[in-house]
């Protein structure tokens, strides 16, 4: 293709020809799969789908690697990050989204992320500062030393964390997971300057840093503009914020009354009630669909009994008797605005008057920069800078974070920092910018409504939360922690959108429709050239197809879902043969089952004389030479163990009792009895399968005896 | 489409027995379709031999897997010449055609059948496959309303329904469909009953002398030198 691929490029730009094949990872390790939405949402473009099904496995140290390995603060996105990835979930079109955060959480505590201790070499000369110690700064100053630079950052509060630490409060946010990243930066090398303000750019660049990168964040809260606003009582949220982030207890009165609608606003609110406002009213002027605070924030803050009047606005405060008057005006809504959002109206003659003991006025947040940085400053305070290198008009001065984009969320931010540090890499090495992974989007659309129909609905499982009784007394995290069982079982839920089944040799495939008919999903079809087609796009990747293709066409995207049960099983026999076990036993056991039902577990830790377990992701993958693999290799019994009505998946139990049938076929011709081969828990959870299996022990062991004394006999 | 079923794992045992080293021919058409030769089924049946050997203290044979797109061309077979000279016979997957044009090509070896051809027929649903045709090489399809009694009456007849027709089945097999009933219907349907109202004279069973061969090139006589 390489010699006309100018002609083939304009064909599809044309439409002249029509391309089927979605667009795939650049650069990935994997390149048959395709982006998934929720891989394309995220700021940081983190393996969302591997790692949600290394936890459906269990295994959360695998996991958590994965999650390292995209983001370099996990801990703190497990508690704040406001999950763009699931609202891309293509869940949302069958149930609900998994709740992709809840699980990277639990692969977080359980996986032991503060226990991990890094290092980092220095290789290079060049001297890098970071000004501002937010989310952003702190991972460009992370990836800055993974890189080998010496990097030093300067904070001009006491404590770092920028906003992570003056603007989150605790219950979103512990300040423990924020010290502990601190502390893994120390020991990976980067100086920490807190308490130093930096005024001029010059200054930094004398004493030899050869790249700057400002992330000084948007602490200034943008005024109201109202007669009254500066009247003792009213408080910035920002300013509000940040003295009881800094263990301040300010003194609010019963009444508090919140102005905004922004995830700021919550914080201040619900802070507000843990001070002890028992009155505490959010003032909003649109209603509460354009309301921009995360609706986990706002559904929170009306259980600790926040409430929120819509369609207000704060016209003039007034200080009497040591209290405020505030006047407000009923809004309707009007023409849509430039952001796509109606914009509110006030209705003449509607004013009246609340009264409050403490305003605290949270409508937005723009950076405030030293005059003396001499850098061009854009629209909303915000400083101007190139898309592509992430310079600034100035010289090896680079900017990121909220300083740049307006206040923002924390993983936006990890996204800038990460960015940022390959720029002033590339800048440092004299490289033309490398086109980065971030430009990319997901190729997959939505489900077809006949594969929508056939997912078997599973409910979604939130991670349990302290009662409104409980946390409104005190800033303790709101949000626990899944337990094992709970988290498999939600991560079982993904549908591994752009990992399914694809023909890999369209030269073997013989057109059989196998896998059309066998499909629970309805998602192969044939098209009008008589070319069957399996829109990666909509593949589930049960395997079903896989395993029934006759003419061994098919394969699954991933690699490693091509081979681990031949390596599983391998590995095994291996581990048998080594220990010269007798009468052995060899069950394929659904992995997802093993962990998520615990009744498998239990066998898993026993090892029972002469069982080998061989797991496997989801039985209806198994095809019948691994079953014969493992009677050619000695087994004298084989058994496999569903995960029975948990079973995200369609069919599961029909595919499988299929190739046992045909096995069992193949057996008894060969002179074997066809009860060596059991099948336990496949349709439902309620058998006791340690039971089962200890009869089929029984029994094979009697197989066994009475093969052998035929063997006498005829000798 | 070619229908067949794959040979019992102890009939197959039984006709290699006397081979140390045998090479499972698959074939990626017909029997690929009808689940009896294509890739798939040579491993599965290696895998049964292999299970087979160890459970039992006979000869061990060697067994080496391949699969050709189709086994009835000598183009196709190309690619097995050094392939056959490491094996002691060849069990090939394919139809009977496929085992005879095997046979042929690669005349010094043993070409053994590791399946029953069975039919031409159709795939009715997964798992399925329903006999349509019987090659009789004088279609009356066109008189038939599109389905034949030749293939599909148990008797064969070409004036029915005989007497053994019952609310629409077959008196040979109750769940069978009568194929004259079927004829009857869609004839009905398509309003040329007048077809059934006549007269088939008996077929000309001497129209086909065996074994057939179609020429349409130009310029040479039928019936020399045929196999």
């Amino acid at each position: 293709m390489p010699g006309n691929e100018p002609e083939i490029r304009s064909a599809l730009a044309d439409g002249t020809i029509e391309n089927h094949r979605p667009r795939r990872i650049k650069g990935a390790s994997d390149k048959h799969t395709l982006t998934p939405p929720c891989q394309a949402a995220c700021p940081l473009h983190m393996e969302i789908g591997r790692y949600v099904d290394l936890v459906a496995q269990g295994k959360v140290l695998e996991a958590l690697q994965v999650i390292r390995d995209g983001n370099p603060f996990p801990s703190i996105c497990a508690y704040v990050c406001t999950h763009p990835c699931e609202d891309a979930c293509r869940r949302n079109q069958v149930d609900k989204p998994i709740a992709i955060r809840a699980l990277k959480r639990f692969a977080v505590e359980f996986g032991g992320d503060r226990m991990i201790q890094l290092e980092a070499e220095t290789t290079h000369t060049e001297k890098v500062a970071v000004v501002g110690s937010g989310p952003a700064g702190l991972a460009c100053a992370y990836y800055l030393r993974k890189l080998g630079y010496p990097v030093t950052v300067f904070e001009a509060y006491s404590e770092l964390g920028g906003m992570l630490r003056v603007g989150i409060p605790q219950y979103r946010l512990p300040r423990e997971v924020v010290d502990t990243e601190v502390q893994r930066l120390i020991h990976m090398g980067v100086e920490i300057k807190a308490n130093t303000r930096i005024i001029s750019l010059d200054l930094l660049l004398d004493m030899g840093y050869k790249a700057v990168f400002i992330t000084v964040g948007a602490h200034q809260s943008i005024r109201m503009g109202i007669p009254g606003e500066d009247s003792p009582g009213v408080i910035d949220g920002a300013t509000f914020l940040r003295e009881v982030n800094l263990g301040l207890r300010p003194s609010l009165g019963e009444g508090v009354g919140i102005v905004g609608g922004g995830n700021v606003a919550m914080d201040a609110a619900r802070a507000a009630v843990r001070l002890g406002a028992n009155n505490v009213s959010i003032l909003y002027r649109r209603s509460r669909t354009e309301m921009p605070a995360s609706p986990d924030e706002i559904e929170q803050a009306s259980e600790e009994g926040v409430k929120t009047m819509f369609l207000v606005a704060p016209t003039k405060v007034k200080r009497e008797n040591g209290r405020l008057s505030v006047t407000c005006v009923q809004m309707e809504l009007g023409e849509m605005d430039a952001g796509g959002r109606r914009r509110p109206v006030p209705i003449e003659g509607s004013e009246f008057d609340m009264q409050f003991d403490t305003l605290i006025t949270a409508i937005g947040q723009a950076p405030q920069l030293s005059e003396d940085f001499r850098l061009r400053i854009g629209r909303g305070s915000t400083i101007e800078i190139d898309p592509v290198t992430l310079t600034t008009s100035r010289t090896g001065v680079f900017a990121g974070g909220d300083a740049v984009t307006g206040p923002a969320t924390v993983t936006q931010a990890l996204a800038s920092g990460r960015q940022a540090a390959s720029r002033i890499d590339d800048y440092l090495r004299h490289r033309y910018p490398l086109a980065s992974r971030e430009a990319e989007e997901s190729s997959l659309g939505e489900l077809f409504p006949k594969t929508i129909e056939m997912i078997r609905r599973v409910e979604r499982l939130e991670p349990p939360f302290l009662s409104p009784e409980a946390r409104v007394k005190e800033f303790d995290a709101v949000e626990l922690i899944y337990d094992w069982e709970a988290a498999v079982n939600e991560a079982r839920r993904c549908l591994r959108c752009g990992m399914g089944a694809e023909i890999l040799f369209q030269d073997k495939c013989a057109t059989c429709l196998t896998c059309l008919r066998v499909c629970p999903y309805h998602v192969p079809y044939l098209d009008d050239g008589g070319t069957i087609q399996i829109p990666a796009e909509q593949c589930q990747a049960c395997g079903i197809c896989v395993a029934e293709c006759p003419a061994k066409a098919i394969v699954l995207r991933k690699p490693y879902d091509r081979r681990h049960i031949e390596a599983e099983l391998e590995h095994v026999l291996k581990s048998a043969a080594e220990l010269k076990s007798r009468t052995l036993i060899v069950g394929f056991c659904c992995q997802y089952g093993l962990f998520g039902t615990g009744a498998l577990a239990s066998l898993w830790r026993e090892g029972k004389a002469g069982i080998w377990i061989v797991p496997v992701l989801c039985v209806a993958k198994l095809e019948e030479r691994h079953l014969l693999r493992a009677f050619e290799m000695g087994a004298e019994g084989v058994f496999i163990a569903g995960c029975g009505d948990q079973c995200s998946r369609e069919n599961t139990a029909f595919w499988v009792l299929q190739r046992v049938d045909r096995t069992r076929r193949a057996l008894s011709q060969i002179g074997l009895e066809p009860e060596r081969l059991q099948t336990f828990n496949l349709r439902s959870a309620k058998e006791d399968v340690a039971e089962a299996l200890d009869n089929f022990t029984q029994q094979i062991a009697g197989l066994c005896l009475a093969s052998i004394v035929e063997q006498e006999v005829k000798s | 489409m070619i229908v067949a079923e794959q040979k019992s794992v102890e009939e197959i045992r039984r006709v290699i027995a006397p081979y140390d080293t045998v090479l499972l021919l698959g074939c990626g058409t017909c029997v690929t379709v009808c689940g009896a030769g294509g890739e798939r089924e040579v491993s599965f049946l290696s895998s049964a031999l292999r299970v087979a050997q160890t459970k039992s203290s006979d000869a061990i044979h060697s067994l080496v897997e391949y699969t050709v797109k189709r086994q009835c061309d000598f183009e196709f077979l190309h690619v097995l010449v050094d392939r056959v000279k490491e094996v002691d016979a060849i069990l090939s997957l394919g139809c009977g055609i496929g085992v005879q044009v095997v046979a042929e090509r690669f005349s010094e070896i043993p070409v053994l059948p590791g399946v029953n051809t069975s039919f031409m027929g159709m795939t009715k649903e997964w798992g399925v496959w329903d006999e349509r045709c019987t090659a009789c090489g004088d279609c009356r399809l066109a008189e038939t309303a599109g389905i034949c009694p030749i293939t599909r009456c148990t008797k064969g007849i070409l004036n029915g329904p005989c007497a053994g027709t019952k609310n629409g089945k077959c008196e040979a097999n109750k769940e069978m469909d009568c194929a004259w009933v079927l004829i009857y219907k869609r004839l009905e349907k398509l309003q040329e009953l007048e077809k059934i109202r006549r007269y088939y004279p008996p077929r000309n069973f001497r129209v086909i002398p065996r074994p057939r061969r179609i020429v349409v090139k130009a310029g040479s006589e039928p019936g020399e030198d045929n196999g």
